[in-house]
């Protein structure tokens, strides 16, 4: 086996790289990038939606079709080009291997081509912002027949519709699919050939085994969305009727593929971020994490769950009533695991000698952005009260209490602790505190009031309420207003982030000081810092669990997953 | 400040207080939490804490209290689905009784009333279509209005907020729903689903009035156009 010691050129080393620390930090860079441009969007309909109809500094007037195609493509970017890159594609790639105590992943070169694959689809959802008609904008979900009817393109010439905005949508859609399929393949195989000695399933960490169950539930699910986006791109380019009723079609039809897909995606992102709280947690509290092997368990019920639950996105759209219940109770159901998995994390706290860094305030403000996300997807389950509040803000409000601290939050946990092992550098600690306080407080801020204007009956994807006398009105407005102002600032903390960023990234490499700083377990903090092509001078073998702490009996409070000695595997059963 | 916007149907109380019912299990399930997820954090700093406990939590004696906590959470769940079951029913099925049958036709950018004529029954020749921009359906209070949702093009959605009825309107299927307006008064519809460039004004009202107005408003109506062809 090759090891670290070869030269590469640059070329071979940080652009068409098979490294999968490589891989894994170019489509982190890349979700950085696409995070700029969906905040960009939201930036600009978030200050329309306070002040409609004045220009926007920075942009300009903005026409009521350029908003729908903002909000429709903030949303698809949000998900598939930061969410799915940054927490599934940019930590699968930079920890798997390593934390399982191997070289590289089990197909390099598939590895290099997903990112390229995805890179492209990036492009072609950026150029679709340029063709005539601009981007798409039917909404994230694409419902037909607007999506598919010529509503949106209307064009019978078949290269302009397949330069249309909507085809442009669907071909980025797809390529991105291939890239994160690619990718989850990898995940998988690497994960069940690859592991070092010793390295049992049970004894893998938990983001290891969460971002396998993620890729797993993304490759059972996405099967009917490529199919159903098939159809989706000939009822566009060349005039077939699979979702037009007019011609023996069916736009619920799509309703059911998207959401077959577009519910376990939820759980896709979910997962692997939580697989980093559960890295995180047991590190700052120095103790075990609570309930290891239940918290698999759970993981994968949710997995199985997750592809019965869809059609709680459609308790309105004309599916026959009597489905719902068995929509409702599943989404009840699914409830369960990440309760348990959310309880045990909190669990881990208890009778810790919890400290208090970066990376541990993100972890815990997760938690708590996450709660009210999880809680008020209480009253959304029920189908009753789904009646009222579907398409309204409060259901907007609800999914950006999960994924914003899933994605964002999640995403700067992981950055603030792994970045000295990945690059032998550290971030400063007081700019990522600043970080961290007003990333919570401006999210907050965003995103509190617009729960009352839900209630309230404001409902999606209006450029303008001026004509709704139910939101057109005191103190809603007001609310829009706080909305996009702590919007703005919750943009504007960012750049703390980014200074911190280059101006660490300018500083010289110290391998003694990042090699393990926070007294973890896991097998990534053995390799040097950075680690080399290759990873470990000497593979690895693995004597224990991933969260060996505060073991009775012993001085040192970290028991590596490396160093020989007992297992403590006896304590281990439920 | 009101929570929910005027509820002026006979339902509409049956789904705000499945809200206040589910609002209190949310709260005590937010305080629990937020006390369990907090209370470490200044019990067990290092500082009063310098040593962890080891604790797998794999075993029945320390994970029992996490099922605990998932057991209740089911069970209060399991309480939420059972009493919002007959609201749903009763939402989503007809009434036994049907008053008033009307049709509203979605289409980009408003909807399309069509009033059943003379012999009260859709889809006949008398029948009268009102398809105007900013138009209102009149109805009269106290009375099960059924209406037959319908799109022409794309899909959108029909929210009347102050009954807290929605449903989709989709182009090829009729879906069947009903209201009951319990006060005279103006009520925004309004479009929940995408459909273009107007969706943003894609508003209609009901009118809801009494049963002397509404009689005078469809007998000057029907009259008005006994001498034309239904144009339905």
């Amino acid at each position: 086996m090759e090891m670290s010691t070869h030269q590469q050129s640059f070329w071979n080393k940080y652009i068409f790289s098979t490294d999968h620390k490589v891989i894994g930090m170019q489509y982190s860079i890349m979700g950085i990038i696409m995070a700029g441009v969906g905040g960009f969007l939201a930036y600009i309909f978030r200050y329309n939606l306070a002040y409609p109809g004045q220009s926007i500094p920075l942009f300009g007037h903005l026409a009521p079709l350029q908003y729908n195609a903002f909000v429709t493509c903030h949303g698809m970017i949000m998900v598939f080009w930061v969410g799915m890159p940054i927490l599934l594609s940019g930590l699968g790639n930079l920890l798997i291997p390593i934390m399982i105590g191997t070289d590289d992943m089990a197909f390099p070169t598939v590895n290099m081509l997903s990112f390229w694959i995805f890179f492209v689809s990036a492009l072609v959802l950026l150029t679709s912002f340029f063709v005539p008609g601009g981007a798409f904008g039917g909404g994230w979900t694409m419902y037909p027949p607007f999506s598919a009817g010529g509503y949106l393109n209307r064009n019978p010439d078949f290269f302009k519709a397949l330069f249309s905005g909507t085809s442009l949508m669907i071909l980025a859609v797809a390529l991105e699919f291939v890239a994160m399929l690619m990718g989850g393949i990898n995940f998988v195989v690497t994960t069940i050939n690859k592991r070092a000695k010793g390295m049992t399933a049970f004894r893998m960490p938990i983001v290891v085994w969460f971002l396998n169950i993620a890729s797993l539930i993304f490759m059972f699910s996405v099967g009917p969305l490529v199919a159903g986006a098939f159809m989706l791109l000939l009822d566009n380019v060349v005039g077939t009727g699979f979702y037009d009723p007019n011609r023996g079609g069916d736009p619920i039809l799509w309703e059911h593929l998207f959401w077959f897909f577009g519910h376990p995606e939820v759980y896709v992102l979910l997962l692997p971020a939580l697989g980093v709280l559960a890295e995180i947690l047991p590190v700052f509290a120095r103790k075990p994490l609570f309930a290891y092997k239940p918290i698999i368990y759970l993981a994968l019920v949710s997995a199985v769950l997750s592809v019965l639950v869809w059609a709680h996105h459609q308790f309105v759209s004309g599916i026959d009533p009597r489905m719902a219940t068995f929509f409702s109770i599943g989404t009840i159901l699914i409830s369960i695991p990440f309760a348990g998995i959310f309880l045990s994390f909190m669990a881990t706290l208890w009778g810790g000698s919890i400290r208090m860094t970066v990376p541990m305030m993100w972890a815990i403000g997760f938690i708590a952005l996450f709660l009210i996300g999880g809680l008020t997807g209480l009253f959304l389950g029920s189908n009753t009260f789904d009646i009222y509040a579907h398409d309204t803000y409060f259901v907007v409000t609800h999914f950006h209490y999960t994924l914003f601290p899933d994605v964002f939050f999640g995403f700067f946990a992981a950055v603030y602790f792994w970045f000295p092992k990945f690059t032998g550098k550290t971030l400063n600690a007081a700019l990522g505190k600043l970080h961290f306080w007003c990333t919570f407080f401006f999210f907050n801020g965003t995103w509190f009031l617009l729960f009352f204007n839900g209630l309230h009956g404001q409902h999606r994807r209006i450029n303008d309420y001026s004509s709704f006398s139910l939101i057109n009105m005191e103190p809603y407005m007001t609310f829009e207003k706080i909305s996009t102002i702590c919007a703005i600032l919750l943009i504007l903390s960012q750049f703390i982030f980014l200074y911190n960023l280059f101006t660490s990234l300018a500083k010289t490499k110290n391998p003694e000081l990042t090699k393990n700083p926070w007294h973890s377990a896991t097998l990534e903090w053995t390799a040097d810092s950075p680690p080399p092509h290759g990873n470990f001078k000497v593979y690895p073998e693995v004597y224990r669990g991933p969260y060996e702490y505060s073991v009775p009996g012993e001085v040192d409070d970290c028991y590596a997953q490396n160093v020989p000695g007992p297992s403590f595997e006896n304590n281990e059963n439920l | 400040m009101q929570i929910f916007p005027e509820n002026v149907s006979t339902y509409g109380q049956k789904i705000d207080d499945l809200f206040w019912l589910t609002l209190v299990f949310v709260m005590i399930a937010f305080v629990v939490s937020l006390f369990v997820l907090l209370y470490p954090l200044i019990k067990n700093r290092q500082s009063n804490s310098p040593k962890a406990q080891y604790v797998t939590g794999n075993k029945m004696k320390n994970f029992k209290w996490v099922l605990i906590a998932l057991i209740a959470l089911l069970g209060s769940d399991f309480v939420i689905l059972y009493v919002e079951h007959d609201t749903w029913t009763e939402i989503e099925s007809l009434p036994a009784k049907a008053d008033v049958h009307v049709g509203i036709t979605a289409r980009q950018w408003n909807f399309i009333f069509t009033y059943p004529g003379p012999d009260g029954i859709l889809g006949t020749a008398d029948d009268v279509v009102i398809d105007e921009m900013n138009s209102s359906l009149h109805v009269p209070i106290n009375k099960n209005v059924v209406f037959e949702l319908r799109s022409q093009d794309v899909i959108h959605g029909f929210f009347l907020a102050n009954t807290r009825l929605k449903q989709d309107a989709v182009p090829g299927r009729t879906i069947i729903r009903w209201f009951n307006i319990t006060k005279e008064g103006k009520y925004d519809i309004s479009c929940t689903q995408i459909c273009g460039i107007l969706h943003s004004k894609m508003r209609n009202f009901v009118l809801a009035e009494s049963d002397d107005k509404y009689k005078h408003f469809t007998d000057s109506l029907y009259s008005a156009n006994s001498h034309k062809t239904a144009s339905n």
